[in-house]
């Protein structure tokens, strides 16, 4: 063939210096939001008055005062004990769940999966309310097992470290199951095979193969839920506080009241220790990733596997999953479903005569309660949108760059991970404290927007990279050796490949933000009302029928984005 | 004597057979190759021996003990077959030792702990691994991590070994060369072995057997020179080797032989079960048999070259007769143009 030469077409001007404007503009922003407020808790901490105050000083007097504090230290222990014996119960538990669920016969099982992950979904202080109304003193299930067996006193009791350190284990157990289960999913089937193969029975190849193999992710949530104890807040506030139990986090909270007068200071040194117990967990977490990695790079092909037959087995791990998901799911949130039409509950008290809808007239005639619940939705909605955006931003200034800004990217997203909600809260009404221009957002749902963004950094970004991840980097190299820019290949190469993965991150990023409460309670002022914040301040006034009615509304929020999420097939996990 | 014998054996996968009645016997001391297209159920037929999938019809014994058997509800699970098995992915343990690895089944059969790390340590010796026992898996090349797997299956002497696609993970100048090593390592330790495999040259060199498998059924069976002289049907001979096809209409069929005639020429060949007289044909011969002559004569056409590629020990070249394209092999370089092609009749099979 005798074929004239075609003269080669140029690429059009590449415009990567708008990409790398972008780019820095996106790592500037998000580092100013997740160190400023941080820096400022530090300086605050170092302060000897709240940092308004003319006569502040630089000095340790907080830590002085703190550490003088015999509560500071039962606070401390407390925590301890409560984040051991939850990773204690929920590590085992989740485990032998997860094994269940992704290796086994069980019939049924992949109808339970929604509901093990239930308590993930809801607010803590909502569920720990539900525990309260279902199985306190004088709680539905108590008063019915009562009068059931007559007997004066129910054979349980809410109130104790020992009973917050098992309901804690037990709706933490969804943390260390995702992991597992991942996990699980993960190992190549062909190395269990192999050792069934090499004539070792199941529970052999479950002790002594895929057991070590998962253990790197055991510890890495055994490390998640050992930190998340010691950020507890929601539950020892209600279920702490009647016998006055304290920890780290309800410390902290009845520091604002101690003194009588703004005690910033102090509780920002209690704030700083937090953060210094929490941060090398988190560093630890990191370094474990890698090592649950480490498995990864040898690793069969994954492919269909014969589940094992649990024959008589069936029943005792199909009654596990029915009790854990009775007492986990069922009992606190019927507790609150029944307590929302009840305004007045005891002993002798006929259910079907005291059913009423009074608490939701109340909440409904309540312009602070509609506020709140118009909020809560918009910031899910709409700040979850925005929320995506930016995050999305932040996945494509790091994506396959090795560059220092990448790994400093990496870091960066970690930081929040490592400062409890509450704190994070504090921090960001102090930022709009101090910096004048900010001031007339405080008021607006946007501070509570943006404390939540920063707060749930880490999760959602995982989301995104693990989108992001899913696309090949052939499709993108291919991108680039037609001569399209970084910039042109992530809007239109990228982007679209991850659309349903950003969609979903979307629904996830929702029910956590209609979840969230403890972030926007020192955010909490007319205009900024959202429901979890609301729920705090209401169950301090004694309000129960409201924080009821509320805490049922909340959950049916979640609910709808679990229905929906569940309709469009989206993976509750990462 | 039988080792394993699989009768009528059925798979399905939801509503998809995946094997429609499969049986085969596997002898003692001989390598049976399960060989066919992906999707044809030769992994499938491997796994459900191993235990790893359930059939739903059928029988499979090992030596004279039924493992499987669909009518009686009968199913040893894996672990009680006593089988060795060699994965495509080697599947070795990532955190245990090469010398834990090949010790685990042992183990298992609850030998002492003095007996273990010798016959280890033999059978390491056996496959030149004596040297690394200490390492772990990631530590070891992919030809180095096939030869654990493959002591790690054999250590416990099971009467029957399993290969899966074994040297499917190897770069090609290296599988080669273990293709051979296979072999040599089959043939002295007298296994009795059972090897699924999709390359046709694979099968044939390290087989005494092959079970050709299409679509879930057994479409021919034999040894690797009756697979490659003597196929039965179209798909074998195709699937066998490199072939030139030729479309006409079948003219005549007298003495085993077909006249096909297409476009221009007609060729005589050997007649099979299928050839039908008047009807459509396809004629197949090995790229191999296709000779180049100077002139005209008997069963020969002349079609043009067009292309011609040096392949290092030969040329192959690519020519035209009508819309059909047909390959050969010389050893030295063709002019461009018109040749004369020989298509000898007892080697062109018309279908």
């Amino acid at each position: 063939m005798a074929a004239t030469p075609v003269e080669a077409i140029e690429p059009a001007g590449r415009r990567l210096p708008a990409f790398a404007t972008w780019r820095a503009l996106t790592i500037l922003v998000t580092a100013m939001a997740v160190l400023g407020p941080l820096s400022l808790i530090l300086y605050q901490s170092l302060l000897t008055a709240p940092f308004f105050d003319p006569s502040k000083q630089l000095g340790l007097g907080a830590y002085e005062f703190i550490f003088r504090d015999a509560d500071f230290w039962k606070a401390l222990r407390n925590s301890l004990l409560i984040s051991t014996g939850m990773t204690l119960i929920a590590v085992p538990l989740g485990a032998l769940l997860a094994f269940v669920m992704e290796r086994t016969d069980l019939p049924g099982k992949r109808w339970f999966e929604p509901f093990i992950l239930v308590p993930s979904f809801v607010s803590p202080m909502v569920l720990s309310f539900g525990f309260v109304v279902a199985a306190g003193p004088v709680g539905f299930y108590t008063v019915w097992v009562q009068e059931l067996f007559g007997i004066e006193q129910a054979p349980w009791g809410l109130y104790s470290i020992a009973a917050m350190a098992v309901i804690a284990g037990l709706t933490h157990v969804p943390n260390v199951y995702v992991y597992a289960s991942a996990a699980l999913k993960n190992l190549g089937s062909d190395v269990e095979e192999a050792a069934r193969v090499a004539g070792a029975s199941p529970l052999r190849v479950a002790l002594e193969v895929s057991l070590p193999l998962i253990m790197p992710s055991l510890l890495f949530s055994a490390v998640l839920v050992f930190f998340l104890g010691i950020e507890l807040f929601g539950l020892p506030l209600v279920l702490g506080d009647p016998e006055g139990i304290l920890v780290m986090a309800t410390y902290l909270y009845k520091l604002t009241n101690k003194l009588g007068v703004p005690s910033y200071h102090l509780m920002a040194a209690v704030a700083v220790c937090i953060v210094a117990i929490t941060f090398p967990l988190v560093l630890m977490q990191r370094h474990l990733l890698q090592g649950a990695r480490k498995y990864a790079t040898i690793k069969g092909k994954a492919g269909r596997m014969k589940e094992l037959p649990l024959g008589a087995w069936a029943w005792p791990a199909a009654a596990l999953l029915a009790t854990f998901v009775f007492v986990t799911v069922i009992v606190p949130i019927s507790g609150i479903a029944l307590r929302a039409f009840v305004t007045n509950w005891g002993f002798g008290v006929n259910l079907s005569e005291a059913l009423t809808l009074e608490s939701f007239r109340f909440v409904f005639h309540e312009p602070t309660h509609i506020r709140a619940i118009l909020n809560t939705i918009l910031v899910g909605v709409v700040g979850g949108a925005l929320t995506v955006a930016w995050y999305t931003a932040i996945g494509f200034a790091g994506h396959r760059r090795n560059d220092g800004w990448s790994r400093f990217i990496d870091y960066l997203v970690l930081v929040p991970r490592a400062v409890p909600g509450l704190l994070a809260g504090l921090a960001f009404l102090w930022v709009f404290l101090f910096f004048p221009p900010l001031t007339p957002l405080r008021t607006t749902i946007f501070s509570v927007w943006l404390a939540y963004s920063v707060v749930w950094l880490a999760y959602g970004m995982r989301l995104i990279s693990s989108s992001l991840m899913q696309v090949s980097p052939e499709l993108e190299e291919a991108g680039r050796s037609v001569g399209a820019s970084r910039g042109v290949i992530s809007l239109q190469i990228t982007l679209p490949l991850i659309r349903t993965g950003l969609m979903a991150s979307w629904l996830l990023v929702f029910m956590i933000f209609e979840r969230e409460y403890s972030t926007a309670v020192y955010l909490l002022a007319p205009g900024t009302e959202v429901i979890g914040a609301q729920l705090v301040s209401l169950w301090q006034g004694g309000a129960i029928d409201i924080v009821a009615a509320l805490s049922l509304i909340n959950i049916v929020l979640v609910g709808v984005g679990l229905a929906i999420a569940l309709r469009f097939g989206v993976k509750l996990r990462d | 004597m039988a080792e394993l014998t699989v009768e009528n054996l059925h798979l399905t996968y939801g509503t998809n057979p995946i094997l429609k009645g499969v049986s085969m016997v596997l002898n003692r001391g001989e390598v049976v190759s399960l060989l066919g297209p992906s999707g044809s159920g030769k992994t499938t037929l491997l796994r459900a021996v191993g235990g790893l999938e359930s059939p739903h019809k059928g029988s499979i014994r090992i030596g004279e003990k039924v493992v499987f058997d669909g009518e009686r509800g009968l199913e040893v699970p894996a672990e009680a077959r006593n089988l060795g098995l060699v994965f495509q992915s080697y599947a070795l343990w990532p955190h245990k030792t090469v010398a834990d690895n090949v010790a685990f089944g042992l183990k298992l059969r609850k030998v002492s702990t003095g007996d273990i790390g010798t016959r280890v340590q033999k059978a390491l010796d056996e496959l030149s691994l004596g040297h690394l026992a200490q390492r772990f898996p990631h530590q070891l090349s992919g030809g180095q991590q096939q030869r654990v797997a493959i002591a790690r299956a054999l250590v416990y002497n099971p009467p029957v070994i399993l290969m899966d696609e074994p040297l499917s993970n190897l770069d090609a100048k290296l599988r080669e060369e273990a293709r051979a090593w296979l072999r040599e390592l089959i043939v002295e330790m007298q296994l009795s072995a059972l090897v699924v495999t999709h390359d046709q040259a694979e099968s044939m060199a390290m087989s005494d057997r092959i079970l050709l498998l299409n679509n879930g059924v057994i479409e021919q069976q034999g040894t690797p020179q009756q697979m490659y002289d003597t196929p039965e049907t179209l798909f074998t001979a195709d699937f066998m080797g490199s072939n030139n096809r030729l479309p006409g209409k079948v003219a005549q069929v007298q003495d085993g032989h077909a006249l096909l005639e297409g476009a221009g020429w007609k060729l005589w060949g050997r007649s099979r079960a299928s050839t039908r007289n008047g009807g459509d044909g396809t004629g197949m011969i090995r790229l191999e048999r296709m000779r180049v002559a100077t002139g005209p004569g008997d069963n020969r056409i002349e079609p043009e070259l067009t292309t011609s590629m040096f392949l290092g020990d030969k040329w192959e070249h690519i020519f035209h007769l009508g819309e059909t394209t047909l390959r050969a092999h010389t050893a030295a370089a063709l002019a461009k143009g018109r040749h004369w092609l020989e298509i000898p009749r007892d080697s062109f099979w018309v279908f």
